[in-house]
This record gives structure tokens, sequence and C-alpha cells, in this order.
């Protein structure tokens, strides 16, 4: 059977690029490594684009939008519960800050903007700065006028906020400490920064993305399972591949554990970046093969399910009664160990509970579910985690790893040295978070 | 802490007249013994000079993709080197632009020695990514002396007892002298007939005594670097930091140079898989270098006349230079390019020096001017284009 | 009554520097200095007597060469003698040293570990290059992206242009460089960790971040400009200590015509219909002129020498917002004799050049968690210089004083500074060189601790933060001190600003206070 392309990764994003692919004509095979697809991973905004295209509507896609999007428990008792309504919201937060009540429709109002700035540069490859290319630097100078446009304010606040922390962000606005907590943990999201780190607020607005204003939390979807009902590619489970190249040039695949070769000229992996360049690194130049393995992906995060007796209320449940809070628990994970206290959300999504504990480096994690477990008062052997893995977004979000830094530095247009092989997962831009776009942009690229 | 010493040390330290020490590698080593490097040269030509080089950094590169490490960093075919030869060659970056030059030793089948100017482990380190190898620095614990000039071959037959006119040129075998197990290499840096002697440096001092009282009946000189460039100008052969810089040291890009612009072409193998430079070097090829690298011998009578006109006595460089020095053309008023070493050559009684030309303007025998400052005022001598080497004796490769 | 051409508020060495510049171009200046004597952190005093503390900043490398030149400073008494080696001793006995000479430093590098001697000549050579690909930016008058006058789209455009013609490799070391911690980025090049400890700690310098904080290698580029006679990364301890180079650009401007009264604090700037006339002293004079530049911090230009209806209200909380969290301290010792550290016993070389105590990334770090929650470091990071072995006249024949700069002792201490905290906070420091080198206790004559607060009480500089405003990327550039007002203009006309506070940030360069004069300059004061 002769293929025109592999694609390495059955998740949002290789399957993204792989249905795009085969629309333009192509055989494509879709090799992925585990038998059964990870629910889990359907986090975050699907771009408009990616569901018209490949017609996501009519393969069954649900995009989830719970209402309230948050609860809290509050120190003296009861909840904080956030909804998609702005004005509601601010009800709930005028119990215990009037102050943030007033202030919190500007503050929604104003991180949807710089969202909205980063929602135009994510559906499309990052801007390309070194080029002398005159459609390229038009593009650029467009991006430019398109934000200025967006008057003065949005042109200081993101050259202001971008690079602060999370912390100071939210200092400068409000006052209560579950309200900053809930919200400064949208910041260190998969990243092994605290909330007192620059660039956690860029991580923050990373993940804002997509979501309607006064929601800060991304939407949970089953973007993977809409999109292996869409017909026109072959997918084979159960097999890891690993990319084949000669003298430059992408070959095919080899799959691990059979041994088998697969021919193609094309080979795009939504695998991270470092797993597949690095077994070829000698068909790399040394330098490139050094900003592969200087990309940064340290895991922080054990996710795991609960198993209660009934399901919960709430969508999703916080526990990050303040800034401090997560400081500490990112405080522990500098020294490599797991947090005494860690940031712990529990989410029920499409008959699931799912569980995300912060920060636990990479290594043994004595006592971990015991210590979630006193926290969301059930019992230890309600909670199953999964140990911490390289980062889910192949590369940490921070500020020196997105837009044309990312995955390598100049090599941001999915792009490799080797002939033929592209990589298209949460890896590239736009990164983690934002299933189809990478694929997508990968996908444009190639064609 | 100050530079340190090499394992020679103890014998060539005592031997200075002059204290005329310099730096190379962290090391020092002599300039001269002698308060003048005049009488060192001429052995080089006449018997036989002893050049201690121990601070060249020194790799030993083992296992099974040794040999596939060295063909992914430099420009030669390394996989088809037999056991016993040894390798000239150059390596670049990924535009094709040299790094380094040095030499690598096939000791065995999985065994190379690679020598360098600068520092490489790191950059063999980078290259050697997913490979099965094994690369240590044996720079300090490797020492190596270096014995050149027509007599050489003699006093190291009787130093190793055994016969060495089977070894050829750019050949290596391993020997005992005075029961210290060395390898003997033909190579060197002086375009003659000589040898480079590898040593461990715990051995360097009897090694350095057997040679000096062999050699002394046939007038082994002790011999410094001052000595050395006159032989290597000789000998058209380039040195790092002054004929050419590292692409990994070149502030701005017309700094770097590629093997073809400095006359290493034939360095470059054509029946090779990928290696770093590869792709550039092949374009450039195609499309011919831009500049070459010659030699220039500059015209006596022009010299001459230079000093008449001021009433004086023309002035020949005490010592081989190593200064950038603009060429011009005929006329006297474009620059075509520039010399980075030159000197007298007490042998060929000739001024000589090595350039850097557009190559339009590289072919033998073009003739050109090279600015020489006369009492304080910049004129030019007439000069042309010499192919190099100046000097290449037969018993260099006999 | 006398108006001068231009009142300077602050005779530190950016208000020094604007006022020589001002009476060279003709101009009549008055500097008012509210201490008996000029220099604000830069100042040298006989606290113990015969032994001269250079009491606040300690070392000299970032004043701009072009004002040395142009002030003729050395004729003025400046004197920059070098500083050759930073030695850092280990927790175990070991230390990493870094020589003057390349080759020596190499040794000493690679008998820590092979490749990262070589990867660090690498290092240095992409760091010279970024500091001259950042150079101009320190000598230009940041462009506002928000505008679209001319002026400052082509400041824009020539910033483009700059930024593309430094080439890939380049340019993406500057991303970095201005987003990464320092520890992330020296990791990207070395395994050695007192070598990345020791160079990570320039990026924590007066600066409430960690190691590991995002932002740090901007510090750690920011401290690698400094250049002296066109070296870069070399750093030079100014004879008779900071307080002579504050002095010599107070003799050049004195030169020039400019007047310095000390002991004359200023309350006020006098404004009328938008327009500054004036300052009124603490003692309640009145003193006129045509221009009037502070070179306070901004907090104080603005907090406190106008009323806030002088000025517009997103401009006020924009100056409210900006961040001031002083982090470090100083202590200054008269010593018997000189201390002989474990790791290298005895008196030598080692002693004419700074000791680094970073022995590892986590204890920088571990400092650095101290001060987050409101403490002061147990174990401080130090960076120790002996100024009187390298200028003698420093202290008596025969005995030194010692100058400690620590990190981390935070403004907001929990309970506050009082008397005994600073006490306290000395014990810390002087116990944790003691583990270093034992014995040293004995030899101290005289202790000086200052903490935050009291540099904040004597030199002005609000919560104790000595740069005048933390050198964070969103507070840098066309946003310091606030977006908009960052060309040395105020929104009070003929009321300039100068000063760390404003480009390029602290240390001392001069920097903006030459750019400022010639806004004022420019302007046609």
């Amino acid at each position: 059977m002769n293929y025109d392309a592999i694609v390495i990764g059955a998740g949002a994003n290789g399957l993204t690029t792989a249905h795009y692919l085969a629309r333009a004509g192509k055989r494509v095979l879709v090799v992925e490594q585990h038998q059964t697809a990870d629910p889990s991973a359907d986090i975050g905004w699907v771009p408009d684009a990616v569901i018209r295209d490949l017609g996501l509507a009519g393969a069954g896609l649900q995009i989830e939008t719970p209402d309230p999007w948050i609860t809290a428990p509050l120190p003296a008792g009861g909840t904080l519960e956030l909804s998609r309504h702005i004005d509601r919201s601010s009800e709930a937060i005028r119990r215990i800050s009037p102050g943030d009540a007033a202030k919190w429709p500007d503050f929604c109002r104003r991180m949807r903007t710089l969202a909205s700035v980063l929602e135009r540069l994510y559906v499309v490859p990052p801007p390309d700065i070194e080029t002398n290319d005159v459609r390229e630097l038009a593009r650029i100078a467009g991006l430019g006028l398109y934000v200025r446009r967006l008057g003065k304010q949005t042109v200081i606040d993101l050259a202001r906020i971008l690079p602060m922390s999370i912390a100071e962000l939210l200092d400068d606005w409000f006052e209560s400490d579950v309200l900053k907590g809930l919200l400064g943990a949208l910041g260190i999201w998969h990243l092994k920064q605290g909330p007192r780190s620059g660039g956690t607020s860029f991580n923050f607005l990373h993940h804002h993305v997509g979501c309607a204003a006064g929601v800060f939390r991304p939407a949970r979807s089953n973007v993977t399972q809409a999109l292996c009902k869409v017909p026109g590619v072959e997918i084979r489970r159960g097999a890891r591949a690993r990319v084949l190249a000669k003298n430059g040039k992408a070959t095919g695949v080899v799959l691990e554990q059979s041994g088998e070769t697969i021919q193609a000229p094309l080979v795009v992996s939504s695998a991270p970046p470092r797993a597949t360049l690095l077994p070829l690194a000698i068909e790399l130049y040394p330098d490139f093969a050094r900003d592969v393995s200087n990309i940064r992906a340290r895991g922080v995060v054990a996710r795991g399910t609960l198993a209660l007796e009934q399901a919960p209320e709430y969508a999703t449940f916080c526990i990050a009664p303040s800034l401090d809070y997560l400081e500490r628990a990112y405080d522990d994970a500098k020294y490599g160990k797991d947090s005494t206290a860690p940031y712990v959300e529990v989410q029920r999504t499409d008959g699931r509970v799912e569980v995300h504990v912060q920060f636990v480096p990479l290594g043994a994690h004595d006592g971990l579910a015991d210590r979630v477990a006193q926290l969301l008062k059930v019992r230890p052997n309600q909670v199953a985690l999964q140990p911490a893995e390289e980062s889910l977004y192949h590369g940490e979000l921070t500020l020196d790893q997105i837009l044309f830094m990312r995955p390598v530095p100049g090599w941001s247009r999915y792009r490799t040295p080797i002939e033929g092989l592209y990589l298209c997962g949460s890896g590239t831009h736009p990164g983690g978070g934002i299933p189809g776009a990478a694929g997508r942009n990968a996908a444009r690229e190639i064609l | 802490m100050s530079l340190r010493t090499t394992p020679f040390h103890p014998r060539t330290g005592p031997l200075s007249e002059g204290q005329a020490w310099r730096r190379w590698a962290g090391y020092v080593v002599a300039s001269s013994y002698e308060l003048s490097h005049e009488r060192e040269y001429h052995a080089i030509r006449n018997s036989a000079a002893l050049f201690d080089v121990s601070p060249l950094y020194k790799y030993l590169v083992t296992g099974k993709d040794a040999a596939r490490l060295l063909d992914h960093v430099v420009t030669r075919n390394v996989a088809k080197a037999r056991v016993g030869q040894v390798l000239y060659t150059p390596w670049c970056d990924n535009e094709g632009k040299q790094i380094d030059d040095g030499t690598i030793s096939v000791l065995g089948d999985q065994t190379y020695r690679m020598t360098s100017a600068d520092p490489t482990l790191r950059w063999l380190h980078l290259n050697a990514s997913g490979l099965d190898v094994k690369i240590q620095d044996v720079s300090e614990s490797t020492a190596a002396l270096s014995l050149q000039g027509p007599c050489s071959r003699e006093i190291l037959q009787l130093a190793a007892e055994r016969d060495l006119a089977s070894l050829k040129y750019f050949r290596l075998t391993s020997a005992k002298i005075r029961g210290i197990p060395v390898t003997i290499s033909r190579t060197g840096y002086t375009g003659d007939l000589g040898y480079e002697v590898w040593v461990d440096a715990a051995q360097a001092v009897p090694l350095w005594d057997a040679l000096a009282e062999t050699g002394a009946p046939y007038g082994i000189t002790p011999a410094g670097m001052l000595a050395l460039d006159v032989a290597r100008i000789e000998a058209g052969l380039l040195l790092i930091e002054v004929d050419y810089f590292s692409s990994r040291h070149a502030l701005i890009e017309s700094q770097k140079s590629s093997p073809l612009e400095l006359g290493l072409g034939w360095t470059i193998a054509t029946d090779k898989e990928r290696y770093n430079g590869q792709a550039a070097l092949d374009a450039e090829r195609k499309r011919g270098p831009a500049w070459q690298f010659t030699g220039l011998t500059v015209d006596w009578d022009s010299l001459e006349q230079l000093y008449a006109d001021v009433g004086l006595p023309p002035r020949l460089p005490s010592q081989a230079w190593r200064t950038s020095v603009p060429i011009y053309d005929r006329g006297g008023r474009k620059q075509l390019g520039y010399a980075t070493s030159g000197g007298w050559s007490p042998l060929l009684k000739r001024y000589m020096a090595l350039a850097h030309l557009g190559s339009e303007h590289a072919k033998p025998g073009t003739e050109v001017r090279m600015e020489v400052t006369v009492e304080h005022r910049r004129r030019q001598a007439k000069a042309h284009v010499t192919a190099l080497p100046f000097f290449n004796p037969e018993r260099k490769r006999a | 009554m006398k108006q001068y051409d231009a009142i300077v508020i602050g005779g530190g060495h950016n208000g020094l520097v604007t006022a020589a510049y001002l009476a060279r171009a003709g101009k009549s200046v008055l500097v008012l200095e509210r201490q008996p004597r000029v220099g604000g952190a830069a100042v040298t005093e006989e606290i113990f007597p015969g032994f001269k503390f250079t009491m606040f900043s300690y070392v000299v490398s970032l004043l701009r060469p072009e004002i040395i030149r142009d002030l003729d400073l050395p004729r003025h008494g400046l004197h920059i003698l070098p500083l050759e080696s930073t030695v850092t001793p280990m927790e175990n006995g070991d230390y990493l040293v870094a020589w003057g000479d390349h080759d020596e430093t190499r040794r000493e590098l690679y008998r820590h570990s092979p490749r990262d001697a070589e990867a660090y000549d690498e290092y240095g050579r992409l760091m010279h290059f970024m500091a001259q690909a950042v150079k101009p930016i320190i000598g230009m008058v940041p462009p506002d992206p928000t505008s679209f006058a001319p002026g400052d789209l082509a400041g824009l455009l020539k910033l483009g242009k700059h930024f593309r013609g430094l080439g890939g490799e380049r340019l993406h070391a500057l991303v970095k460089l201005m987003t990464m911690s320092s520890a992330d980025f020296l990791d990207e090049w070395f395994e050695t960790d007192v070598l990345k400890a020791t160079k990570s700690a320039s990026g924590i310098i007066g600066t409430f971040l960690g190691p590991r904080s995002p932002g740090t290698a901007y510090v750690l580029l920011h401290h690698y400009m400094g250049e002296l006679d066109g070296v870069f990364r070399a750093w030079g301890f100014a004879k008779g200590g900071t307080g002579a180079v504050s002095e010599s650009i107070a003799s050049a401007a004195r030169s020039f015509g400019a007047e310095i009264r000390c002991d004359a604090g200023v309350s006020k700037v006098l404004v009328r219909n938008g327009r500054a006339t004036g300052v009124v002293l603490e003692n309640g004079d009145e003193l006129r002129a045509k221009t009037v530049v502070s070179s306070l911090d901004p907090r104080r230009t603005f907090l406190q020498l106008l009323e806030s209806s002088d000025l517009p209200s997103d401009f006020v909380q924009d100056i409210k917002r900006f961040k001031f969290r002083g982090s470090s301290g100083k202590v200054n010792l008269a010593l018997d004799s000189l201390p002989s550290f474990t790791c290298m016993p005895g008196v030598g070389r080692q002693h004419r050049g700074a000791f680094s105590i970073s022995p590892s990334l986590d204890y920088v770090e571990r400092a650095y968690d101290d001060a987050k929650y409101g403490e002061f470091s147990r174990r401080p990071y130090m960076d120790i210089v002996f100024p009187s072995m390298i200028d003698p006249a420093m202290a008596p024949p025969g005995k030194h004083v010692m100058s400690i700069f620590v990190q981390y002792a935070p403004y907001k201490l929990n309970g506050g500074w009082t008397d005994a905290k600073r006490e306290a906070f000395g014990d810390a420091v002087v116990n944790t060189v003691e583990s270093f080198a034992p014995g040293f206790k004995s030899k101290i004559l005289h202790r000086q601790v200052i903490t935050p607060l009291d540099i904040e009480k004597i030199t002005g500089l609000s919560e104790g933060n000595i740069f005048a405003g933390e050198l964070a990327l969103h507070q840098l550039f066309f946003l310091r001190p606030a977006p908009g007002w960052a060309k040395f203009a105020t929104p009070v006309h003929g009321f300039y600003q100068a000063g760390s506070g404003t480009h390029p940030g602290g240390g001392i360069m001069g920097a903006s206070g030459r750019l400022a004069a010639m806004r004022i300059l420019k302007d046609g004061a």
C-alpha cells in the first residue's frame, strides 16, 4: 500500500493535519501509539475554521459550556461560583469583595480584547520577522496596524501584560485571595512557574483564547472523537512510529514494535519535537540538535480520575485559595519535590471526573494521592493518578518558546531541516491547549 | 596560577638563552631557544630541528561509530582511510565556513586520534548525538615532538632501532625508543622530510633525552616557534588566527573562509554522505570560490628601489610577520586582497608572503603591489603571484 | 530674584550628569541636593575613623564611555582600577574562579567540566554580541509604539531594522535573554552548577526575583553591557569608591559653571498654569527656573514633588503601579586584617577581586524564597569586594574595608525593619561569611548594616530599590516609568525627569542624565 503521507499521532492536531492533507487528495495513514484515544487531552479552543473546513459539527462535535464554569471553596464556608454571565459573576463576587465586583466587567473586557489578538495570531503561522519577503513583511505590518487600531490601551496592555507575572496583574486589579487564586491558577496551568514568575500573564491569556468574556477555563470538547468519525484517512492504532530519514530526506517511518517499515515521501509528526527529532540527530546539524534538546517541556501535572459515588454538581472545582498558596506549591517543585499543598482542580466532563494536580515534578510521588484526597475530602482510594510525564504541551508556553521561537528558534513554520518531515503537534505554534490549530497551520504550510 | 608548562619543560626550560617564550593554547613554549632563531631555522633545512608541539589539542575517538562521527564532522573521507594513515583535514560549519584544521591518525579499526588548534571536545560531543562513540580529551596526557629536516629519518631510525624508510608520507607506525612506546607519524608543519613523535606525557623527558643524545652527532637542534613560522610559510601552510579565522570566532561574515577559499579544495571528499557544510561547499564549488589563497614573491629590485629612494639599504623583516598587509593591482590603487603571513626565506633568498586574493586576480604570474612602510611612509613594492608551496623538496615524500 | 535656566533636583550621579551637560551647553544650572554631599547612592563616607566605606554602590562598569569622554572625567579625578577575578567558594570546600586571563579561566573551568570550558568561550562571544546589539538601545530615546508621530515611527523602524540585522542566531538569543530566567538560559550552555549560580547571580542584583524567575536573564544582560576601555563585561573599582565617581561628575559640572547646593532638599515643584516655574525648598525658600529636572525616582518625582491635580489621573495611576520593591542590603566592615577563605587559604591575589557567595543555584533560589514571604535571607547571596586591596587609601595601612552587597533583604519585612531586625540581618550576613571563612568575625573592627529602609531614608530611593524602579520587562524602555512618558518629559511643561527610574534603567550609567539633558536642550530650554 503506497501512502503519500504518514501522520504520527492521532490526537486532535495529528488528525486535523491528516484530514486537510486527505482533502487535498493525498493518501494518508495516521499511526497512533496508543490503542485508545485519550479524551482528557481534548481541552481548549477548537478554531472555527477547523470546525467548518472539516465538518466537525456534522461529526458530532460537542463543546461544553458549563455554567457556572468554576466553583471554589471559600475560607469561611460556602463557595464562589462564577458564571458565563458577567453580571451574575459580579453578583457572586460582590459577596466577598464589592471592590472586585465593580472591577470584574472591565477586567473581563480587557482580557477578552487581548485574547482576541492572540486568536488572530494563532490561526496562522507565526510572523517571520527575519524574512525579506515583501508579502510577509506586509502581513506583519498589517498585524501591527490591526493591533494599533484596537486602541492605545491595548498596545500598552500587550507590551505590559504579556511579560508580567499573573500575581502582579491580579494584584493590580483585585483584592480577594480566592478570586486571585482561581484566576492565577490559569496563569500557571501546566507551567513550571509560580504566579509571581514573569510570563505567567501570557500563559493566562493563552488559555483564555477561545473562551467567552468572563470565562477563564479552557473548554472541554470531544474534538478527537469527532475527528475520528470524519472519513478520509486510515488510522492504525497501537503502533509507535519512528521517523526514517536518509541524506537529509524523510523516507517514511518504522513501527518500533513490529519493525515494519512504511514508506512515504511526506511525514508529519504531532509527537513532541524532541522525541521526533533527536533520534535523527545524525541527520541534523549540531546547533539545531542542541536547540531541540534545549526545548523545555518539564511536566509538573499529574492527571487522573476521581471515582465518586455520584456525578458532582459542579463543572470545575478549584482548590487554589490564594496566590501565595500557588506560589508555595511551586516552591516545592523548584527543588524537585511534589507540592506539600498542591493546586488541585477537579473537572466533570463527559461522564468522567478528571483531576489535575500541580506541581508534581517527574519522579516518585509518595503520599500524593493521600494529600489530594485530603484536600478534596474524599477517600484516597477514590483518587487514581497517573505520574507526571513530559509536559502535555510538548514545550512549555513561556515567552521564549512561542511564536517564531517555537519549537526551535527560526524553525517555526512546521518544517524541519529534513526535507519532507514536518511537525504539527502542540509543540509547534500556537502551542498546547488549542486543539487543531497547529494541525491546520501545518497542513496549510505543507500544501 | 599562570600558564602551564609542557611535559618537556624540564628540558626546554633550561635551554632558553633569552627567556623568549610565548603562549600556545594556555601553555608556554619557546619562541626561540638561542638569542636568535636563525640557526634553529637552518637546522630545519640542513640537519634536524626538534620542536615541542605538545600544546596541540588531541582527542581519542573510539567505538563503533568513531569513523561515522569523524566523517560527519570533517571534509575528508575517514571511513576510507586505512589503519596507519594520517589525514590532514579542515572541518566546517553548516554554511561551509572553516572552523579549524588538524589531522586524524587512524590508529586502529575503531581508534582515531584527532588534533586541532582550538579546543574541539564540545564540538565533537555535539556532533555525536545518537552515536555509539567515546571521545576522550588526551591533550594533557599525550606529549608530542616534531623532528624535521634531512637528518630526521636517520636520527629516528637510530633512536627507534628500526628501519623507517618504508614509512611513507602521512603514514604512521608504532615503535619503541629506548623502551618508551611511541607513535611515529611522518607528518609535520615544515613541508620537509620530518616526523612527529607522540608519547605518553609521563615519558616525555626520557624521550627528549633519547632523541637529543641520538641526534647530537647529526646536529639536532631544539627549535622554537619563530623558526617554525619561516618554514611553514615556505611550505605554504596556513595558520589559524593568522591566515584565517575560525568561523566560530568571526565577528562578521567577511572574517569567515571556506576551505575552497583557503586552497584546501583537495580535502573535500566527493564520495561521502552527509557532513557539516556539504551542501554549501557543493554549491560553492559549482560557482567557484570568491577568494584564493596563494603565495606572493616580492620583487627584489622593486623593494630595493623603495629604500634606495630614501638612501637606505633594503630592510628585510628579521622575523616572519603575521599581520594583514594590503595587496593592490598593478596600478597600485585597487585593492585585490591582503597578505596575512610573510617573511624572508634564508634558503630561497626570497621575500615571500601568503595572501588572499580575489579569484580573478590569483593566477600565478599575476603582477601585484604589496604595501611596505618605508621610513614612516606607505609605499608599494612589486610582487607577483606564486603557486604554493615555495619550497617542496623531493625528500619530503621520498 | 535670579532665574536659572535649569534647576536639577537631586545630586545623584544622573542629576549631576544632566547638570554638567546643560552647563556645558551654556545654561545656568543649579543642583539641589538634600544631603550634605552629592552622590545619592554613589557615595563614599568615613563611617569609622580612617576607614572609607563605599556605602551603597561599590563597583563601576556601566558608566557610559561617551560621558567619561564628553565631561573629561579623568581630569576631574575619575580613576577606575581593574577588578580582575571572582572567586566563588563552594560548600564542599572547593571553589570556582573566573580569572582575568582567558587561559587561566579556561583551565579552571576545565577542572570542573571540560565541556563547560569550551562552552564558556562561545557563551562569552555571544554575550559580547548581545551587549553590542543592545548598546544602541541604551543610548536612544525610546520611541512610542502607540503613537503615529513621524519621529516615533522612524524610531520604531530603526529599531526593527536593527533587530532584523542581528541575524537569526543573535536575534533568537536576544529574545531568550529578554524573556527567560537566568537559570534556564544558563542551563542551555553549562552543566557546572556553581558556574551557573555565580553567573545567574548577576541576574538577580537589585531584583525581587530568583534565578529561576523569568525576566532575570535580562538583568544578566544588563550587567553584561558594562564596558571598560572597550572591553565588555569588565568591572572596575573607582579609586576612592563610587563617591569619587559622583565627585568627578560634580567637579566637571562646576567647571562648566553649574552651581551645586547641598543641605538643600526640595519639597515641591512650583507649577503655574501647567508649567513648572521653580521649586520650594524644605526650608521654605523659593527658587525660580525656566526648566526644572527631577532626578529623584518616579514616585518621589510625581507623587511627592507635585500635587496630584498637576497630573493626569491615569498617569498618576501608572506611577502608583510602578514597582519599587527593594530587595537589597549592604554590610560595610572595617577589618583588622583580611579573612582567609577555607577554599583558598591565605591572603593573595584573590583578595584583589570579588568573592561571590553563590555556591549553587538552589542556594540562591532559597535565599529568594525567604524574601518572597517577607523575611531576609538566612543564607544570603553576597557580592564581596575589599576596596582597600585595590585602593589602599580606603583604609589605614595594613587594615582593610570590606564591602558586602546582599540579596535578599525585602523592604516589606514581616514586622518591619526594627533596629533588632537590622542587627539580625547583619548577623546573618556575617555568620554566612564566617561559614566560608572561619575566624573572620574576630577581625571586624566596625560594622555598618544598611537595610532597604535605611537606603530609602538616606538616599531617597523609594522602598530601597537600587534601580529607582524594578528592571522588569514591563517597566522598561517605552514603559519606563509610564507608558507614553518615557522620553524624559513629563505632563507638566518645563518639568523633566531623569534618573534610573527612566530609560535605560539603573546601575551607575549616567545614560539617562545625558539623554534628559539632550531632550531639554532640544526642546530649547
